[in-house]
């Protein structure tokens, strides 16, 4: 038999954890049609059953104000789930249980899944789980997901709930807007939407607009009733409907804690203690900035270290592949897809991988969120807030899914402005590039340079942007969870994740764009190539000729250019084939001339054709540009 | 408790004051309610220092909050 189960539930609760644990590897990650919201849906194999797993976004209602909100709300009522599983962080039970109220309305058979309870107990809360139960008409399983606790019992219940009839529980509000309700109710006697009844009624009372134009399609008398209702509801508390309904949830919500947890004493936790150092106004910035600078350095120490020994085993297959392929033509252009590849896999492996991995830590403990919470100021010189530095930071690691980490940003200006922004941080494949020519030849404190300057011209054209697209910024709305440990399982997954955006869309780009390089060499092509650009290559950027076809090559990969340069200038001692200043120029160009051609295709999935093409042309024109003032300030 | 409504902005770190109501658009007042900051809703400063957001703890959990929200929101201090 098959059944499908929705999870549901707020932002940071545990649900993809418990999701995985579901599903295992049998899980597949899309979009939403048309949307650039994530979908992740999943198998699970259960006896007789083929369950169905659908996680939906983490939200905190369901009042339209985002993509995320519509995309639940019309999943849950169109395509009902046989059961929904509302994931419900324990420690923070308040909250949660006010969007439990909102998805009992949508009328579907349902389970609230308690989640982190180990640490609910550790805060001193003890949950009356039996009560709970009673209250909310809805069975309640108690989990600790990380530990894999209560997922077989979720299981069980789902089962139960679909062979047994569901009786559709009906959470009462305060007795004058339930009468309203009730009023409202019996006007839509006859309309048969996807919606319950009840959900409507309460929905054209907080006045939703989508809801309103549903209704007013089938009866638009409706619709003037329930205004009336609303306005009474107005009059009598003085406050704007949504505002009102809203309250009366918490009330409810408020009140069921009341009922059903006590809380103990307890000692202060370290949690706590930690989360006032983070987030103080000195302290905080200094354990900031070491922490970013200590994963840097781990990161790129290591990544060096390691990227050096990957090459150089790789390098060796080449006289095991001449033997296979021959020496030639056709040897030397499969050679040119190998090289891509190999450059692929020196770049994700020992950078990528390893960043992913640790900022993944960071944010799963939470600790992004409080650098989030240190930023928003400075963010908002560039019209962004401070979650926009979540993305920023990812940009380290690799654009591409950076790019779709803008996501995150409420509206599609912030999210443009985020995007713009991102593709100006130079990536970990920039990084090699800076640290194997000015980090080595020139002096590590250029190399540091080169990052501040790259700051200075994020700040910069980031207000530029901020001036440009009008519009107000959102303002910071963001809940800072307790610090806990971070789940690795989960972490490595999202990692993984990330790193499939990449491999995807770049992978195979790298490739064929090595091969089309390797081209051009065997046809003597990259000459005229290179002659063509002397004029911005030699005369305006005073760098020596051939680094004109390694520029084409940082198109596929910016690392390429190192490699390429070495190919070009005849040797791998770049000492005696440019000066610092070259130097300089060249990685400067290198770090904001494109968004390699990835990030372009990343670009275009996010914003669409027409704004990446206006980003890439900009940034090769301003890359130009600094690149020519820096060759003529620059005296070494 | 005193009768003078305030902007949430201008309490001191420790401070504890209740929702009156929020000013401003309906997109930053649904934000604001969705996450419990309803009127009548009890909540402490934890941290204001001299950079923004502020960070309060309401109904259990702790929010931060830009600064422009939080000069829209109006409460009354909790002596």
């Amino acid at each position: 038999m098959k059944i499908t189960i929705a999870l549901a539930g707020n932002a940071n609760v545990g649900k993809s954890v418990i999701f995985n644990r579901l599903t295992g590897l049998h899980q597949h990650i899309g979009n939403w049609p048309g949307k650039t919201v994530e979908r992740a849906e999943g198998t699970l194999f259960h006896v007789d059953y083929t369950i169905d797993i659908i996680d939906l976004p983490g939200i905190y209602s369901f009042s339209t104000f985002s993509m995320e909100e519509l995309i639940s709300r019309e999943y849950i009522a169109k395509e009902k789930p046989d059961v929904v599983i509302n994931v419900v962080d324990a420690t923070n039970l308040e909250r949660n249980l006010y969007f439990t109220l909102q998805l009992l309305e949508l009328g579907r058979p349902m389970i609230v899944a308690l989640n982190q309870m180990d640490l609910a107990e550790k805060k001193g809360m003890c949950i009356n789980i039996k009560k709970l139960q009673e209250v909310l008409k809805v069975p309640v399983v108690p989990v600790i997901a990380t530990q894999g606790k209560g997922i077989h019992e979720l299981v069980h219940t789902a089962i139960d709930l679909v062979e047994n009839n569901y009786k559709k529980p009906e959470i009462k509000y305060g007795k004058e807007i339930e009468n309203e309700i009730q009023k409202v109710v019996k006007t839509l006697k006859k309309i048969k939407l996807d919606y319950p009844q009840r959900f409507l009624a309460i929905k054209l009372l907080e006045g939703d607009e989508e809801i309103k134009r549903l209704i007013q399609e089938v009866d638009p008398n409706i619709v003037k009733i329930a205004e009336k209702h609303a306005k009474k509801i107005e009059c009598v508390h003085g406050h704007n409907r949504s505002t009102i309904i809203a309250s009366e949830r918490y009330k409810i919500a408020n009140e069921i804690v009341k009922d059903c947890v006590s809380l103990k004493p307890c000692k202060v936790r370290f949690s706590d203690k930690f989360h006032e150092i983070t987030t103080h106004g000195f302290w905080g910035y200094l354990i900031m900035i070491l922490s970013v600078i200590s994963l840097f350095y781990v990161i790129f120490t290591f990544g060096n270290f390691f990227s050096d020994i990957l090459v150089e085993s790789l390098i060796n297959l080449k006289p095991i592949f001449d033997q296979y392929f021959g020496v030639g033509i056709v040897s030397s252009l499969a050679w040119g897809v190998m090289e891509g590849l190999i450059a692929g896999i020196t770049i994700v492996l020992p950078y990528i991988l390893p960043f992913y991995i640790i900022l993944g830590l960071l944010e799963d403990s939470g600790y992004l969120s409080r650098i989030a919470f240190l930023m928003d100021r400075f963010m908002h010189k560039i019209g962004l807030h401070g979650k926009a530095f979540i993305p920023l930071m990812l940009g380290y690691g690799c654009n591409v899914p950076a790019c779709l980490g803008c996501r995150i940003m409420e509206t599609k200006r912030e999210r443009l402005i985020a995007i713009f922004v991102t593709t100006l941080i130079p990536c970990a494949a920039v990084t090699t590039v800076i640290l194997g020519l000015v980090g080595k030849y020139v002096g590590l404190d250029w190399a540091f340079s080169l990052y501040i300057v790259n700051l200075m011209i994020v700040f910069i054209l980031g207000r530029i942007a901020f001036k440009v697209f009008p519009g107000e910024p959102t303002e910071l709305i963001m809940e800072m969870h307790d610090y806990r440990m971070p789940h690795l399982k989960t972490v490595a997954k999202q990692a993984w994740f990330r790193i499939k955006d990449f491999i995807y869309i770049a992978f195979p780009l790298i490739i064929a764009c090595s091969f089309i390089i390797k081209v051009l060499d065997v046809t003597n092509l990259s000459e005229s190539i290179e002659n063509l650009m002397k004029p911005i290559t030699v005369d305006w950027l005073g760098l020596p000729a051939f680094s004109g076809i390694t520029l084409i090559a940082g198109i596929p990969r910016k690392e390429l250019t190192l490699i390429i340069l070495a190919a070009h200038g005849g040797t791998t001692n770049f000492g005696t084939i440019l000066t610092p200043v070259q130097m300089i120029v060249f990685s400067l160009v290198t770090m904001l001339y494109i968004p390699c051609i990835a990030t372009i295709a990343a670009l275009i999935k996010e914003i669409g054709w027409k704004k990446a093409i206006f980003i890439t042309v900009f940034e090769i024109v301003f890359a130009i540009f600094v690149g020519g003032i820096a060759f003529r300030l620059l005296t070494l | 408790m005193s009768e003078k409504t305030i902007a949430l902005i201008n309490l001191k770190e420790g401070q504890r004051g209740i929702i009156v109501s929020v000013l401003g658009g309906r997109g930053v007042t649904q934000r604001l309610t969705d996450m419990g900051l309803t009127p009548g809703t009890e909540f402490k400063i934890v941290r204001k220092g001299r950079l923004c957001p502020v960070e309060i703890s309401v109904r259990g959990s702790k929010l931060a909050i830009g600064c422009g929200v939080a000069a829209k929101i109006l409460v009354k201090v909790k002596e």
